[in-house]
């Protein structure tokens, strides 16, 4: 239960950081400083995978995808689209692999 | 007394709207399935737009979110988030909107209030293709579609029911048109984006199939195929189906008089002409 309650923060940063102009400048001057003051406080392992950009291990936690590839969309963390797309790719290979093979099985 | 005289179902691609406005070839094809929709809307000589559509965050974001919402005020603007698309401040409906909410309200199903709001690309991004000039009011009815839990297909099915009820026992004059905004297969930022970007199509059969059912006016079949399993495989937007299923709801199953499905888009434009 408490990491559900904690990933919201993580939602929120995305939220801001599109909502917010003066946020996501704050993220982009000190993403350190910025995250460690946000509310809801992030845990240390949140905001240390926001400032490593790395989105995988975000999704992993429960972070909401679409507020998540918000960051990338403009180009905080680290993060662009392409490199977004690569780094969930990466992390979900095997379950892309398996809906791969349940659509070819489906079609077939 | 109100009367719905047609039904639209509009896809909100926000970069698709953007295309056409700029006037690039990428949005040509759309444009002219908009422009379908556009003379459908035209010859239903509608006063007042009721939307479903899904909040994408903008507006309840996750901080408090009705798992359905009708928006009462005396006009709204937006869209809340693409400033890069053209910025409208249309009217809302609001007597309908309020006569609505306690029609609903009263039938059992609880129906939240928002009385300050702006509108995001789900409403302007296809209502300024097609209707630019904005001369319809809008009710907009929220379904959370895509925060979990999502309300049951059946559940949304009968909430059609209810705005029918309560549109057709108002007394108000208004020739109402109940809209629904959103794909059937659609995967933003998730795992199940596609090889090439950020987002993708997972189930492009899924939406090929809903665009036969709504062609065959089979919504009962569609209800029942609405099952979660169904919108997990079909990515974190599939479920503005909902907001299809529940304008469906809202008149006796017919074919679509008008429905044409992009499937590389997982989605489809249609059209009922009801009176």
């Amino acid at each position: 239960m408490a990491a559900a309650l904690s990933i919201y923060a993580v939602n929120k940063v995305c939220r801001r950081a599109v909502a917010d102009p003066a946020f996501a400048d704050a993220l982009r001057d000190d993403a350190d400083a910025a995250l460690r003051a946000a509310a809801p406080p992030l845990s240390e392992r949140e905001r240390e995978l926001l400032l490593a950009g790395d989105v995988g291990a975000l999704g992993r936690l429960g972070a909401n995808f679409f507020l998540l590839h918000q960051l990338a969309r403009i180009e905080v963390c680290g993060l662009t689209l392409p490199l977004y797309a690569e780094r969930i790719r990466a992390e979900y290979a095997s379950e892309r692999a398996q809906w791969a093979s349940e659509r070819a099985a489906t079609e077939g | 007394m109100a009367t719905i005289v047609g039904a639209l179902g509009i896809p909100h691609n926000p970069f698709t709207a953007l295309a056409i406005h700029r006037g690039d070839a990428s949005g040509d094809d759309s444009k002219r399935l908009y422009g379908e929709l556009a003379q459908q809307l035209e010859a239903m000589r509608a006063d007042t737009i009721v939307v479903f559509t899904t909040d994408h965050y903008n507006l309840f974001f996750e901080l408090c979110v009705p798992i359905f919402c009708v928006g009462v005020a005396e006009s709204t603007a937006g869209p809340s988030d693409y400033p890069m698309l053209p910025r409208f401040e249309p009217a809302v409906d609001a007597e309908l909107a309020a006569a609505i909410q306690e029609s609903v309200v009263a039938e059992d199903f609880d129906v939240a209030r928002s009385q300050e709001f702006e509108v995001d690309h789900t409403i302007l991004a296809p209502l300024g293709v097609i209707s630019p000039e904005m001369e319809h009011a809008i009710v907009p009815f929220w379904l959370s579609t895509s925060m979990r839990p999502l309300p049951a297909a059946r559940r949304c099915h009968a909430l059609g029911h209810a705005l029918r009820r309560a549109i057709e026992q108002s007394p108000l004059e208004r020739r109402v048109v109940v809209a629904a905004s959103g794909a059937f297969s659609f995967e933003v930022g998730g795992p199940r984006m596609s090889e090439e970007s950020h987002v993708g199509v997972p189930a492009p059969d899924w939406a090929i199939r809903v665009t036969e059912l709504l062609a065959a006016g089979d919504v009962a079949a569609l209800v029942s195929e609405t099952t979660s399993d169904q919108l997990a495989a079909a990515g974190n937007a599939s479920g503005e189906i909902l907001n299809w299923i529940a304008m469906l709801g809202a008149f006796d199953p017919a074919p679509a008089g008008f429905v044409e499905a992009q499937r590389a888009e997982g989605h489809a434009y249609a059209a009922w002409q009801l009176h």
